[in-house]
């Protein structure tokens, strides 16, 4: 595309559609942009720390440049909407956690259950449509602070993404990173054929 | 339905509604109550199908999917009449005609028919910004319009056109998802206040247009863009209606 594209734009292209999930991590991403004084990342000057494999988490690839691929984006698979941002250029880290809600408005319960019932009649893919539309508005003009907690952190940077050597794995014949393999008595093997032979 | 007018049962147990508006609608309904103090007439749809006489809009939309068009690439229009920016059949050039204005310099254009639809071709267009419309004359007067940028990065304001009804973008920037966007309604050169407008985007499951905005004094009204690709605003006054095609670039 020859425009740019805004953040919003960006992680609405990455992930595929708009949902509420991803808005909220949106709102994030951007909330730490802003924060942290910086913009997207392009070598791994920002890290994020994300608590949770859920829609947002594509926000935060997509806008802050954290991404899997890249070796800045750490997952902590505890389910929970807490995102911790860093940045080695001034050394500052934020911790963000969505606000814990008792019940759903009505919409986003209904929003909820429409995305859940798989094919839609007519009606209720112009219901949907309506309640994605009313639930963006909101999610994205309510003030930061009514949706998540945040606060500054002291923060402990792991070293950058590592670059490691590539040796075949004795069973199978792929390749496999020289740290990912397990020394056995027949030589390195990849964790793939080590699960599939009981640890050995 | 908001501003209803006439009501009138027919035979067939059917009702005809009409609005202050000019839309009209028939539905297979009965009148359970009316209660005429409280201006309240309370209807009941029976099961049997909705049919609805709707008034068409004209509208147009460029041919490219990224919201502009590149100096030295041609410039081609769709146009298309229906509701809901859902193309109804049989679109003729009969008594349509196009304009493109830049730099408040207006020229007729060419409408002609090309794989079984109306297009304009412009050819190549000098970069800037370009306002083209076309018209529709009966006894119920269709406009549409589209502002279309030639290049990039186009954001100086722009002038109304002048048409009779005319839905003008309060000061022209790059229209984005997640934003609100303003816009005007004139009449004759006038703000119109206290007029509906209907907002519509490409690939709505919405049979009608999901949003009713109202003018307010200055006949301005704002929307929050939450749908991917271009929004159809129409509005209908005395006669006539006309659209204005709001061209993103997401």
């Amino acid at each position: 595309m020859c425009k740019d594209m805004s953040p919003l734009e960006k992680a609405i292209q990455f992930h595929g559609h708009v949902c509420p999930g991803l808005l909220m991590g949106v709102r994030v991403a951007e909330f730490a942009m802003h924060r942290l004084g910086v913009s997207a990342d392009v070598n791994e000057e920002l890290l994020a720390v994300v608590e949770t494999d859920s829609c947002g988490v594509d926000a935060i690839q997509a806008i802050l440049g954290c991404t899997f691929g890249k070796g800045n984006l750490i997952f902590k698979d505890y389910g929970k909407n807490v995102y911790t941002i860093a940045s080695r250029e001034n050394g500052q880290a934020i911790r963000v956690a969505q606000k814990f809600r008792n019940s759903r408005t009505p919409q986003s319960q209904r929003y909820r259950e429409l995305v859940c019932k798989g094919p839609l009649t007519e009606a209720e893919a112009a219901e949907k449509e309506e309640l994605i539309a009313l639930l963006f508005e909101q999610l994205m003009s309510t003030p930061f602070e009514e949706l998540f907690d945040w606060k500054e952190i002291d923060f402990e940077f792991p070293p950058k993404a590592g670059i490691f050597n590539t040796i075949q794995c004795t069973r199978c014949g792929e390749g496999v990173i020289d740290i990912k393999a397990t020394e056995t008595a027949r030589g390195p093997v990849c964790p793939g054929c080590l699960a599939e032979n009981g640890g050995r | 339905m908001e501003r209803v007018d006439r009501i009138i049962p027919a035979e067939d147990g059917s009702i005809f509604l009409e609005s202050v508006f000019g839309e009209r609608r028939v539905i297979k309904a009965r009148i359970v109550e009316m209660e005429l103090v409280r201006h309240r007439i309370l209807l009941e749809e029976t099961p049997e199908a909705v049919v609805t006489q709707r008034i068409q809009e004209l509208w147009l939309e460029p041919a490219t999917d990224h919201g502009h068009f590149h100096e030295g690439e041609e410039v081609i229009l769709r146009i298309f009449k229906g509701y809901n920016m859902k193309p109804g059949e049989g679109l003729s050039g009969d008594g349509l005609e196009a304009f493109a204005v830049a730099d408040g310099v207006s020229r007729a254009v060419p409408v002609q028919e090309h794989q079984g639809s109306m297009e304009i071709n412009l050819g190549q267009e000098a970069d800037g910004l370009l306002q083209v419309y076309v018209r529709e004359q009966g006894e119920h007067e269709l406009y549409g319009k589209v502002v279309l940028e030639i290049g990039h990065h186009h954001h100086h304001g722009l002038q109304a056109l002048g048409l009779p009804l005319e839905i003008v973008p309060a000061g022209y920037s790059h229209a984005r998802l997640g934003e609100n966007y303003e816009f005007q309604v004139l009449a004759a050169g006038e703000p119109v206040a206290g007029l509906e407008v209907k907002a519509t985007y490409a690939g709505t499951h919405h049979r009608e247009h999901p949003h009713r905005l109202r003018t307010d004094d200055n006949g301005r009204a704002r929307i929050f863009l939450t749908a991917r690709g271009n929004y159809l605003f129409s509005v209908t006054h005395n006669n006539v209606t006309s659209t204005f095609t709001l061209v993103k670039s997401f």
